[in-house]
Parts: structure tokens; sequence; C-alpha cells
């Protein structure tokens, strides 16, 4: 969160450690080649490097364009002085799980919050479904399921079907209708608590808890879940239960997904899309490729034998962008990023005329993290440590 | 949908609703049958010392006074149970984590808040039934404990107990630490509940105090609702509703604030 003095030196910075992209047709949002509301690239490029290829079409869902499930206008939300959201404006396709990324305090749980009516906001709208949240908030719920982060979301002294059932009443369903009996059975086969469904909640594990509060979620067949940080705390066999659920409830569902996640590997491995929120505003708004390819510099990592003389190393650095030189005893690593590959030759061969034997040149390639921590202006120390 | 069967799916949700609610409580209270009876024993306990040491201390001239304090307990229990199962549960599900997940119930929040005040009532009645059985067994006294009567005069005098009971919940929302002035209340509920209304007719317009004045005169005097002047009858309901309507409104109001300063679910 930060004061609206700061908030045009903040937008700066973010613009000047971003990289020129072809692709800025909103002056502060990276954003590739989509239009507000549409999907970004969710071609089959984009989602060929998922493993469950089956993401390229959501299960063969026609490809014409439908009305976005949920549209945010000029979203802004303050506090006095602080702006915790500042004029954001996205909207969401059907079946698309977006995840919203950013650092501690960026506005993540606040967006989310805001988008859910659970806070005033200052200024704009958001529609679910195209049903006003804050104006007709009542219909907007009977499409929305929402689980949100540090709250327990169900009750633990009642059972997994009790809880169902509390939660179904809470918009009118009776839990003795064998439509909704039925499909509280499915959710529950869908996420392996078939046969924990009259354990307490409390005796559950923490991913099992976790997994109850997404059931609740969806247990009146929403169109949207708003999922704040749903991964949390869960172990990796859980995080990869609950992943492939919500990838499955995206594509034969066409369940619309909002989800906040510190863990990069969730965003990267379940996201169609990805909103970059920084300092409460949108600072990327892409496909998970799009904004590492946005990123993709021709990185190298050297290793060479022999310590370089520091006259050599400052040539180098003269020349080249170095990330990063350490040298360790007889041994120098150098991380430099290239402008073509065509380069690589010749950077090599500075390093052997400088007096050092080859040992290794690796390409590095970029990830969500990398343009994570590009896009927050936050210093990168992946390709440092790697 | 035509209004009348927009009217009736509202109706039957809301019964939906109601039974969601209401089989909630149960289910808690049965699973957890030692916290259940643990409570219940312990009122009887507070009002055994009461009588068995006001016995001793004042002796025969105790029982003078005896009927008016069986019936003063029966409504401060259910007044107790009312005010903390709605303000004292919403805390509670603030702190869990579960109150956001009312607020955006389809049905509406308004309607969850009034169907789990209705759950409250009906369930304070249960705990005020029974402490009144073992009170009466206890002393071995008789009351008039004429339904009609006794139920409406003690929902109404309840009413008001639960318009408190939302603004203390409305209060808790937005501030969190109120415990202090939320225990202050219930022992406030004792003395509205002794209120002399007689000598000073204004009290009557303060919680509890007119439906005490009532209920006394039902069961000890054996009074039926129709037997009240229609002006007794008016202030009741007037006070019972004007409370809860004030109490609800205040609610929503402070909800809202917490809503803008975005402390909604944290405690």
């Amino acid at each position: 969160m930060r004061s609206p003095a700061a908030s045009n030196a903040a937008r700066e910075t973010i613009r000047t450690t971003r990289p020129e992209t072809n692709h800025t047709d909103h002056d502060e949002t990276v954003r590739s080649d989509h239009t507000d509301g549409e999907r970004s690239n969710h071609t089959d490029g984009e989602r060929s490097n998922h493993t469950d290829g089956e993401r390229s079409d959501h299960a063969g869902r026609p490809e014409t364009r439908e009305p976005p499930v949920i549209e945010v206008s000029n979203l802004t939300k303050r506090y006095d002085e602080v702006v915790a959201v500042d004029d954001v404006s996205f909207s969401v396709e059907q079946g698309t799980i977006l995840g919203v990324l950013g650092p501690n305090g960026a506005g993540k749980t606040t967006l989310l919050k805001a988008m859910l009516g659970l806070l005033v906001p200052t200024e704009g709208t958001v529609r679910v479904c195209g049903i006003d949240v804050h104006d007709d908030p009542e219909r907007a719920y009977r499409r929305v399921g929402a689980t949100l982060e540090g709250a327990r979301n169900v009750y633990w002294r009642l059972t997994v079907r009790e809880n169902l059932a509390f939660f179904g009443g809470l918009a009118g369903e009776s839990a003795r209708d064998p439509a909704v009996k039925a499909r509280h059975d499915t959710l529950l086969d869908q996420l392996d608590l078939l046969d924990r469904g009259d354990d307490v909640v409390n005796e559950l594990s923490r991913g099992m808890k976790q997994k109850v509060a997404l059931a609740c979620a969806l247990a009146r067949d929403v169109d949207v879940a708003f999922l704040d940080e749903p991964t949390l705390g869960l172990d990796v066999e859980s995080s990869v239960d609950l992943r492939r659920e919500l990838r499955r409830l995206a594509d034969e569902r066409g369940l619309t997904v909002v989800l906040t996640s510190h863990d990069m590997s969730v965003v990267e491995d379940l996201c169609d899309r990805v909103l970059v929120v920084n300092q409460g505003q949108v600072v990327a708004d892409d496909g998970v490729t799009s904004l590492v390819e946005l990123f993709r510099t021709s990185a190298v990592r050297i290793v060479v034998d022999g310590r370089l003389s520091a006259t050599t190393e400052q040539a180098i650095r003269a020349d080249y962008t170095v990330e990063s030189w350490e040298t360790d005893g007889d041994r120098t690593r150098a991380l430099v990023a290239l402008e073509e590959a065509n380069d690589l030759p010749a950077l090599s061969a500075r390093f052997v005329e400088g007096g050092g034997r080859l040992v290794s040149v690796n390409t590095v390639e970029p990830d969500l993290t990398e343009a994570f921590l590009q896009l927050t202006g936050s210093e990168s120390t992946t390709r440092g440590t790697r | 949908m035509s209004s009348n069967a927009t009217t009736k799916e509202t109706a039957r949700e809301m019964l939906i609703l109601l039974g969601a609610v209401a089989r909630k409580q149960y289910i808690l209270l049965r699973r957890y049958p030692v916290n259940t009876v643990g409570g219940l024993l312990a009122i009887y306990v507070f009002f055994a010392l009461i009588f068995f040491g006001g016995r001793a201390v004042a002796g025969p001239a105790f029982d003078d006074s005896l009927d008016s304090l069986i019936v003063g307990y029966f409504l401060v229990t259910m007044a107790f149970s009312a005010y903390q199962d709605l303000a004292g549960n919403v805390m509670t599900e603030a702190q869990w984590g579960t109150l956001e997940q009312l607020y955006m119930a389809p049905v509406g929040f308004g309607r969850v808040m009034a169907a789990k005040t209705v759950v409250n009532v009906a369930f304070s009645f249960l705990w005020g039934g029974a402490t009144l059985v073992l009170m009466l067994v206890t002393t071995g006294r008789t009351l008039s404990v004429d339904l009609l009567t006794v139920v409406p005069v003690g929902v109404f005098a309840l009413a008001s107990v639960v318009g408190v009971g939302f603004v203390m919940a409305g209060l808790a929302l937005l501030y969190k630490r109120v415990n202090s002035i939320f225990g202050l209340l219930q022992f406030g509920f004792i003395g509205l509940a002794a209120a002399p209304v007689e000598a000073a007719p204004v009290l009557k317009l303060l919680p509890l105090a007119q439906g005490s004045f009532m209920l006394q005169r039902a069961m000890t005097g054996g009074v039926r609702l129709w037997e009240f002047p229609l002006r007794e009858v008016g202030i009741l309901v007037a006070v019972g509703m004007g409370y809860v309507v004030v109490g609800y409104f205040v609610f929503r109001l402070l909800t809202r604030r917490a809503r803008q300063r975005g402390v909604l679910g944290h405690y």
C-alpha cells in the first residue's frame, strides 16, 4: 500500500525497470497481443509446457467470444491517504484460471475482497456474470464461491457433509434434494473426500481442510471461484491434487477461477493468465509464457578455470551486461546477458583471452519468478543463485 | 418469474435457511454433550446457590419473593442465551473467518442474521424452559405457564435484547475488542429485568423491563395475554420491535463501516 503522492513515482519506477515491449496498449500494464478482456495467448503454444496437454481448448469449447464473466472497471480502494488498489481494470472470460501475483502488501487480497464486495471500493465497479457485485450482491453471490486466506472458511466442528449442507442452505438449497445430494457426492468424489464425508473437519489434515473449503465454495455449482492462497500450507501432494482439480473444473465445467498465490509454481503450472499487482496497480496482465518471454534475454552462465584480471573483468563489463561475477579460488563464474545469441563465441573468446579455461557455458532460461521480480521491481535473485 | 412465484421461492429458501441454521445449532449441542449439559448445570448451580443461600440467610421470608426470583431468573437466562448467541457468535464467526462466508450468502446476509436470530431465540426458550423446570422442581413451587402468554411476552422481551445484541455485534466487527462492554451489558440485563416499571413507567422503554414486568404478572399472577391492557401489550411490542429494528439498522451501518475499513473478517 502506498500514498497517492508516491503513486506516480512508483509507477515510473516500474515502467523504467521494464524492458521495452511492443504490446503495451495500456500505458501502465504489460499486456500481450490480446485486447482487454480477451483471454491472453491461451494458444496451444503457451500451454504446451503443461503436462496434461488438454488446456488449449478448454475441453473443446467453441472459440466464439462470449461476454467476460468478470469485469473490473477502474477499481480503487483508498484508506485515508493510502491507496491499496489503484484504478484497476481487467476482465476475465469463462473457464480461465487467472492468477493474481504480487509481493506482500501489494494489494492482492484487497483486490480480491473488493471484487467480492467484502470491501466497499472508493471508486469503480465489479461485475460478475453481468451482475454488479456492489449493487446487487445477493444475485452475484449466487454465481460465486470463495475461500479466503487465513480463514477457516468452514465450520471445523461440523462434518464435511454437514458443512456442505449448511453452505447449501445459505443459498436456499436443501441437502435433502436428490440433485443437490448427487452434486455434493460428485464434488466429494472429485476432491477425494467421499470416504471422509462424515468426518468432523477438525480431525482432517490441513490439506483436506483446504479441500473441504474448496468443496464448500463450489458446492453450489458456481460459475466463478475466488481463491485466496488456496495452496498455502499444503504439502506437495495436496497442492498438486488441488491444482489438478481446479484445472479439471475449469476445463470440464467452465469454472472461472481467480486465485492469489505466492507460489510461483502453482501459478506457472495452473494459470492461463497472470495479473501481477504491485503497489495496488496491475503492472502486468498476460499469459505465463508471454510474461516469461517478455523478460527473456539470451543470458549465459560461463564458468572458467583461472582468476581473470580486473582489467579483463572491466573490459567484459564495458561491452556486455554482466548480471553477476564471482571468483571462487581459481574459478570464475559470470552471468552475462547477450543481445544476440551470435555474440556467444566472441564472449567466450574474451574469457579465454583473459587467461581463463572454459569449463562450461549454459544458457539461462527465464521463468515466472524472474518475470515477477522484474515486474515488481524486486531485485532479481534467481539467476544469480542458480 | 411472477411476483407470486418469487415470494414462494423466497419463502422456500427462507425455510431451508432456517432449517440449515437450526440443524447446525442442534448438531453442535448434540455433538458436544458435556458442553451442553455443563452449560445448563452452571446455570442451575448458580440458581441453587441463590436459593439455598437465600433461605439459609433470610429464612422463610425468602419464600415471599421466590416466585419473582424464578421468573426473573428464567427471563435472564433466556436473555443471556439470546444475547450471547447473537453478539458472541458474530465475534466468533469473525475470528474463525466464517463471517465473510455468511456475508456472501446468496440469500442475503440480512436473512442469514434473521434466521440466526429466530433460531437463537427458539433455543433460548429451550434453555430457559429447561432451567425453569429445574427451578420449579428444586423449590417445589408452582407457576402459571400459559404458553399462549409466556411465549409471545418472552419473544418480545427477548427482541429488545436481540436489538442490543445487534449493536454489540456491529461494534465487535468494527472495533474487535469489546469484551468488557459485552460482559457489562450482561449484568445490565439483570438490573433491567428487575426494573421498577410500575414506580417509574419511563423504564418500560428500556430493553427487557416491560417484558419482565408482564412476565412476572403472567407467571406469578396468572394474567393471560388478552387480560393485559392493550396499552401494556402495545408498549411491549413497540419496544421489542423498536430495539430489533434500530439494532439491526445500526448493525448494518457498522457492517458497512467495517467493509469500508476492510476489517469485516479480521479479528
